[in-house]
């Protein structure tokens, strides 16, 4: 991805400096990069999804694979422990990162674009870390004080808790971080890091009223990981993200209109409180929604669009779909390099992508804060 | 444009609808008036420009016809219907509001920018040439392929002009609607000449029905352009009438606050720019 940004800014200086052309010439470059970003993406997942199921601890042929998933379709029953470690192990593992993935890809594009800045991510400002606080509660006290919400929503009581404290937490950063319809970002990042102290106090206050067990299922929250995706939660991640995800699309327009200020999208015709409502609405499921399976798995929202925006331009027309099948594959590439680099250790992919984000989301700043965006 | 109708404002027909009438229009916050109850009226092809010194509520009185005060006291007409009857949409398509200053930390391209103008008509790439022609008319054309955010103050302000003309281009090639153009300090970070072939494209949308209305600081252009103007004074209209108005020292000195000698001098240099 690197080598395509480079060759982004080189075909920008050459735009520039040809003034004779017209509007469509000079946009021809960009559909033809267009078209190979999507053919790249679409390649890259098949290849990704083919090596994943191949690479492990249990090396696994190819063509074993591809039985496999034959079998799967006609519904035959499992044979033999190859088949079973494709089949139960490590094909829901590699639907989970892509459904986590693009769901927190997307997310971060619709908040970053609701909030006018490209270092808006979910987990910066704290929207994962609410989530996180949720279903930790949900974890350590559903014997106890919150008895009434297990037995109310029952397998789904993690996920809308998270949802729920994400929806929290993005509300109130809102309130924080905008001011007369602008934000403010330093505010906001700064009330990031409050909130992200804040729920780290409560999440240990919760450390010491947990057992053993408890104790286990939070350090694996805290650092993000996917070893615990079986289909069950496959099946409820398709539902809690493809569908934001799908909402989102239809967006595009109105968050491309919604850069410009809310005023100016309400000049536009824009109903904009509506649309923000729906747009963080679903961010927030989206986050919570793979905090509740996979934990806090940061900066897959500032890594994913901040690339892309780099390569096709800010276009949310395309860079919602772009983001959601870059971010499936970046956490699947992520993960299948995480469950293999000290295996048979499971390395938490949040450690890795928090490796990776950091530096990126530190040179952002220094970009921005010199003025030098775009 | 071969048919142009040079409309006076004197001579306006009196046959002509009137596009939009404002009645006893008056707003409210925290118990402060920030505009008095307000009667206005605006024929089609009118250039109206509001002056008045800051504070004085014309941003209020603007925010009000663009939608964005819903609160007011009194009645707005639009086109012989309630300006509350249009939804965001319809109000689009119709009425363009060009914002004080416009910044964006996303790096769209100028030209990307001015096609979000057709937002309201989800009509992008079929209405390419209004897109260009919008862009030469501003003098923002050859800024096309410029990422937004590197633009200087006063280039955007000019990408943010042809966004707003293009979102009513139509006006000028087969208005069978009635147009508006709001537009709030739009030149305050132009150069003369910029603000002189702006105020001339915007003439354009005017000689083709648009009416105009423009929040100015600089009443020296408003002299120049205006056919008629209103003078506002902590929320209240204080005089409202013929352009001619401004070579009147003895108002400017009201409304401004200015020493009779210093307002004579800029009611002199105003009859220089009629």
């Amino acid at each position: 991805m690197t080598t395509a940004s480079a060759d982004s800014v080189r075909s920008n200086t050459t735009d520039n400096n040809d003034s004779n052309s017209s509007t469509s010439d000079s946009s021809t470059p960009i559909v033809n990069r267009q078209r190979l970003l999507w053919l790249l993406l679409l390649s890259g997942l098949g290849a990704g999804v083919v090596i994943a199921l191949c690479w492990g601890p249990v090396a696994i042929s190819p063509s074993q694979v591809f039985d496999s998933l034959w079998s799967l379709l006609h519904g035959d029953a499992i044979a033999g422990s190859n088949d079973w470690v494709v089949r139960e192990l490590r094909l829901p593992r590699v639907l989970l990162a892509l459904l986590v993935g693009a769901g927190l890809a997307v997310a971060g594009v619709v908040t970053q674009g609701v909030f006018r800045n490209p270092l808006a991510d979910p987990g910066l400002i704290g929207v994962a870390s609410g989530a996180a606080l949720a279903a930790v509660a949900v974890i350590v006290l559903s014997d106890s004080i919150l008895f009434f919400w297990a037995d109310l929503t029952g397998p789904l009581a993690l996920p809308l808790a998270a949802f729920g404290g994400g929806l929290l937490v993005t509300w109130v950063m809102y309130r924080l971080g905008t001011w007369r319809g602008e934000t403010q970002v330093a505010m906001l990042l700064l009330a990031g890091v409050a909130i992200n102290v804040l729920t780290g106090a409560a999440t240990g206050v919760l450390t010491y009223l947990a057992d053993d067990q408890q104790l286990r299922s939070m350090t694996f929250w805290s650092m993000g990981s996917l070893a615990y995706g079986r289909w069950p939660e496959v099946m409820a991640m398709s539902l809690f993200i493809l569908l934001p995800v799908l909402l989102c699309l239809r967006y595009g327009r109105a968050l491309n209109a919604m850069l410009l200020g809310e005023q100016v999208a309400g000049h536009l015709g824009l109903d904009v409180q509506r649309c923000k409502r729906w747009l963080l609405a679903a961010a927030a499921l989206m986050v919570g929604a793979g905090v509740a399976v996979a934990g806090i798995i940061g900066f897959i929202g500032l890594v994913v669009p901040h690339l892309l925006r780099l390569i096709i331009g800010p276009d949310h027309r395309l860079l919602l779909p772009m983001s959601a099948l870059a971010g499936g594959l970046l956490l699947l590439v992520a993960d299948t390099l995480a469950r293999n680099v000290i295996a048979p250790q499971d390395l938490p992919v949040g450690l890795l992508m928090a490796l990776i984000g950091g530096p990126l989301f530190l040179s952002m700043l220094l970009h921005q804060v010199r003025g030098r965006m775009g | 444009m071969s048919d142009v109708i040079q409309i006076e404002p004197v001579s306006r027909p009196v046959e002509q609808a009137e596009l939009l009438t404002l009645d006893g229009v008056a707003v409210e916050r925290h118990g402060k008036q920030l505009l008095h109850p307000t009667r206005l009226t605006l024929g089609c092809g009118e250039k109206l420009a509001i002056l008045g010194p800051n504070g004085a509520g014309k941003s209020t009185l603007l925010k009000c016809l663009a939608g964005d005060i819903r609160d007011y006291a009194g009645h707005i007409h639009f086109d012989q219907q309630p300006l509350t009857a249009l939804n965001g949409n319809h109000r689009a398509r119709r009425i363009a509001v060009m914002p004080q200053h416009a910044e964006m930390m996303f790096p769209f391209r100028v030209s990307e920018v001015v096609a979000l103008g057709r937002t309201p008509f989800t009509d992008e790439i079929v209405t390419r040439h209004w897109q260009e022609r919008a862009m030469q008319l501003t003098e923002c054309w050859h800024l096309r392929d410029r990422r937004y955010p590197s633009l200087s103050g006063g280039e955007q302000q000019r990408v943010q002009l042809a966004r707003v003309l293009v979102q009513i281009w139509q006006a000028l090639e087969n208005a069978t609607d009635n147009h508006l153009l709001l537009l709030d300090e739009c030149t305050s970070a132009l150069d003369p000449a910029h603000q002189h072939s702006i105020m001339d494209a915007v003439n354009r949308f005017a000689t083709s029905g648009v009416g105009v209305i423009a929040v100015m600081h600089d009443v020296a252009l408003a002299a120049s352009w205006a056919d008629t103007v209103v003078l506002l004074k902590n929320g209240a209209v204080m005089y409202h009438g013929d352009s001619r108005g401004l070579t009147d020292a003895q108002l400017l000195a009201d409304c401004y606050d200015l020493p009779i000698e210093l307002a004579k001098r800029h009611a002199a240099s105003n009859a220089l720019w009629m």
